[in-house]
């Protein structure tokens, strides 16, 4: 009875993962998110492939360098708003190990799918290597910006990863490309349905500085001409010398008013259909993850105006501009882990009414990365005139205190205190009754940060989000 | 007093925040009162001779090489008589690899340089990514740089050039010598290093010896006032400890296939 004993051991892989990061989490150690993966697979390496192969399984492969999260969360409520069972990596954990904890809470105790769609955010650099198990019905890609370089070498490596990853194709599948990245645009163009989503706003938000990311032309290098840029390298652009252009969107974004309480977006979805979404988010780059998640719903077959309702519940992903109260004190979380990031995050605090206190905190790790050089394409002195006082921390708190004495940030303006959540309180303390602390974070202090306030009950378990 | 700095191919050879190391002289220099006027010259346009005290050559990726090797190859006549005219160069990675003779991918034609450092770089298997330092010895002073190197080029130096510095800790021009970038053997102010960081901020004995040797070359030997350098020396300190625990990775997945039809 081979099947049988198939089964069983997938039942085995499910229920040691599972205890595996219940166990984690009991001790104090996370949430599980990785260790569950990795235990099932060690009893059964194939777990992944074959809960995602099930005919009765849909998967959306989610990824490019920022706004995998977002877009992954948002897509995850309009599917969930439409009646569908959704699995989803919430907690963003979306290396090998984490899509396999993914795979394992997609089935129940006897291997059989409780999920009829599963929504995965997958690294970009790890996708390539995943495409064949996750084979995915639709593939969304977000954007290419310089990430994790110390780890991938370059943009174009990670361009061409994805370009590969992309090419996989099942029948029916759909590639979900954001049109205003050159990179991204330029992916797979034998695949016989790409659909591209992008902003259609009169006027630019953002301005091409020397540091963006593709701004030559990905076929003949020229530099490219925008008719509008909307953020970092993003926008309505083309080539004045081959003639290569943004091509023609299906979901565009047409208006984003941005205020305290979210975003509100006016989505083209058809010729002749728009659809204004609220979305309790912030901050320009929530226009193109709705129009990724409302073009990626539609692939499987959800109507946008479901889609969008449902995004009005959408509360951020842990850090992602995230806010909450502690000890009479707002808390405004940003994450940030590269310039692009930043760019997204510096007109959120612009738009502050009264000048803030501050925390900027990166740290060395494996997923943070070990170069900081692109610290110095942030534009920090743009952020001088917001502040009250600057604490930096992490084991790079002396890097960035450096790159903000460049940025003529007053040196008695900014404090450093290398480690987190001693740091954290620091500011804290330092924020008066009814004020706002702004805390502008990578990846691992970040997530210190969130457990700590979670600890005092000011916000949710980061697995939770 | 003034500085004139040119930056040169910002928006090709921008990739490892090398705008850190013009924001690092502008500012060194304002801190002392000094006029700072900067340019910044793309692949395409004219570099007007004998107008730079120096200039700054980033590091890029490998699929921008051709652009800007193309590029410098139009501008070398007169990046060659500011040199001559005792000019600072100070290039970055790519930036050196260019200012040498050819740079042979691993894949794909050789790209001419233009042979104002006697070196050569070939595509290696392996790609160098982790904390560096070199010890460097400039206008009879001594002292260790560090910074990031993130390259898959081997550079090897002919007898025309000596290095900029000799390894402490990473890999160097090729991980086998002991040799980290390169300078030219006649003593003339070009400065080249894998070392991206960027390495001027949190380099300030560097920074100031380039800037003395630019200033040198329109208002004659400058003593520079000593600036309080807190913020630097933590951040030098802090990269030197993150070298000495080695950290890094020596893997890389291959680039994209760009320049195809569609």
């Amino acid at each position: 009875m081979p099947r049988r004993r198939l089964s069983l051991r997938l039942a085995l892989a499910r229920a040691l993962g599972l205890g595996a990061g219940a166990l984690s989490r009991a001790l104090g150690r996370g949430g599980g998110t990785a260790i569950s993966g990795l235990v099932a697979q060690w009893v059964d390496p194939r777990l992944p492939r074959r809960v995602f192969s099930d005919p009765r399984v849909s998967v959306v492969a989610v990824s490019g360098s920022n706004g995998k999260t977002t877009t992954a969360g948002l897509l995850a409520g309009a599917l969930r708003s439409a009646g569908r069972q959704v699995a989803h990596n919430s907690a963003g954990s979306n290396m090998v190990q984490g899509i396999a904890t993914l795979a394992l809470r997609a089935i129940d105790w006897s291997g059989r799918p409780i999920s009829s769609t599963v929504v995965a955010e997958v690294d970009e650099g790890a996708l390539l290597a995943m495409i064949d198990e996750l084979d995915p019905l639709v593939l969304v890609v977000t954007n290419v910006v310089r990430d994790q370089l110390d780890r991938y070498g370059e943009i174009y490596a990670i361009a061409g990863a994805l370009e590969r990853a992309a090419e996989h194709q099942r029948p029916g599948s759909a590639l979900v490309l954001c049109a205003d990245d050159p990179l991204v645009a330029q992916l797979a163009p034998s695949h016989p349905r790409r659909r591209f989503v992008g902003l259609e706003l009169a006027e630019s938000h953002d301005r091409i500085t020397s540091a963006a990311d593709s701004i030559r032309c990905p076929i003949c290098r020229t530099p490219l001409e925008y008719r509008a840029v909307y953020l970092g390298h993003l926008g309505d652009w083309r080539c004045p010398s081959c003639g290569l252009a943004r091509p023609p969107l299906d979901v565009a974004v047409t208006r984003i008013d941005d205020g305290p309480g979210g975003s509100v977006i006016d989505l083209r979805v058809a010729p002749d259909r728009d659809l204004t979404v609220r979305i309790p988010q912030r901050g320009l780059h929530i226009g193109y993850d709705a129009a990724l998640a409302v073009a990626a719903a539609a692939e499987l077959g959800i109507d946008p105006g479901v889609a969008t309702t449902a995004m009005a519940d959408v509360r951020p992903a842990w850090g992602r501009l995230e806010q909450f109260e502690a000890a009479g004190r707002t808390v405004l979380l940003a994450f940030a882990k590269n310039p692009m990031s930043y760019r997204t995050v510096l007109p959120v605090l612009e738009s502050q009414p009264a000048p803030v206190e501050l925390l900027v905190a990166h740290s060395s790790s494996v997923v943070d990365g070990e170069d900081f050089g692109w610290l110095w394409d942030v534009e920090f002195d743009r952020l001088a005139p917001r502040l009250i006082r600057a604490t930096v921390s992490g084991d790079r708190a002396a890097e960035i205190a450096n790159r903000l004495a460049y940025a003529d940030w007053p040196a008695d303006r900014v404090r450093v205190v290398p480690d987190v959540i001693d740091g954290f309180s620091r500011a804290l303390a330092a924020t008066p009754a009814g004020g706002t602390l702004v805390v502008i974070s990578g990846y691992s202090p970040l997530r210190s940060i969130v457990e700590h306030a979670q600890r005092h009950g000011w916000t949710r378990h980061f697995w939770e989000a | 007093m003034d500085l004139r700095i040119l930056h040169l191919h910002p928006s090709v050879l921008n990739v490892a925040g090398d705008a850190g190391n013009v924001l690092a002289l502008q500012q060194r220099a304002r801190w002392r009162g000094l006029m700072v006027e900067t340019r910044r010259v793309d692949p395409g346009e004219p570099i007007e001779p004998g107008w730079a005290d120096i200039t700054i050559i980033g590091g890029g990726q490998d699929v921008e090489m051709r652009v800007a090797a193309a590029g410098l190859r139009e501008q070398a006549d007169a990046l060659r008589s500011s040199i001559e005219g005792g000019a600072v160069v100070f290039a970055v990675c790519a930036g050196l690899q260019l200012l040498g003779r050819v740079y042979v991918p691993a894949t794909g034609e050789p790209i001419d340089g233009v042979s104002i450092l006697d070196l050569e770089t070939r595509g290696g298997p392996t790609r160098f990514m982790q904390h560096a330092a070199c010890e460097v010895e400039l206008q009879r002073s001594r002292a260790v740089v560090v910074g990031f190197e993130n390259h898959s080029g081997l550079t090897e130096l002919g007898p025309g050039a000596r290095p900029f510095g000799r390894v402490v800790l990473g890999a160097g021009n090729n991980g086998r010598d002991g040799t980290e970038g390169a300078r030219p053997a006649d003593g003339s102010h070009v400065y080249a290093t894998y070392l991206h960081g960027p390495i001027l901020p949190k380099n300030p004995w560097l920074a100031d010896r380039l800037l003395t040797a630019a200033l040198a070359r329109r208002h004659g030997a400058v003593e520079l006032q000593p600036l309080p350098d807190g913020t630097e020396t933590r951040a030098h300190e802090e990269a030197l400890a993150a070298a000495r625990r080695a950290k890094g990775r020596l893997t890389a997945i291959p680039a994209a296939r760009l320049g195809r039809a569609r």
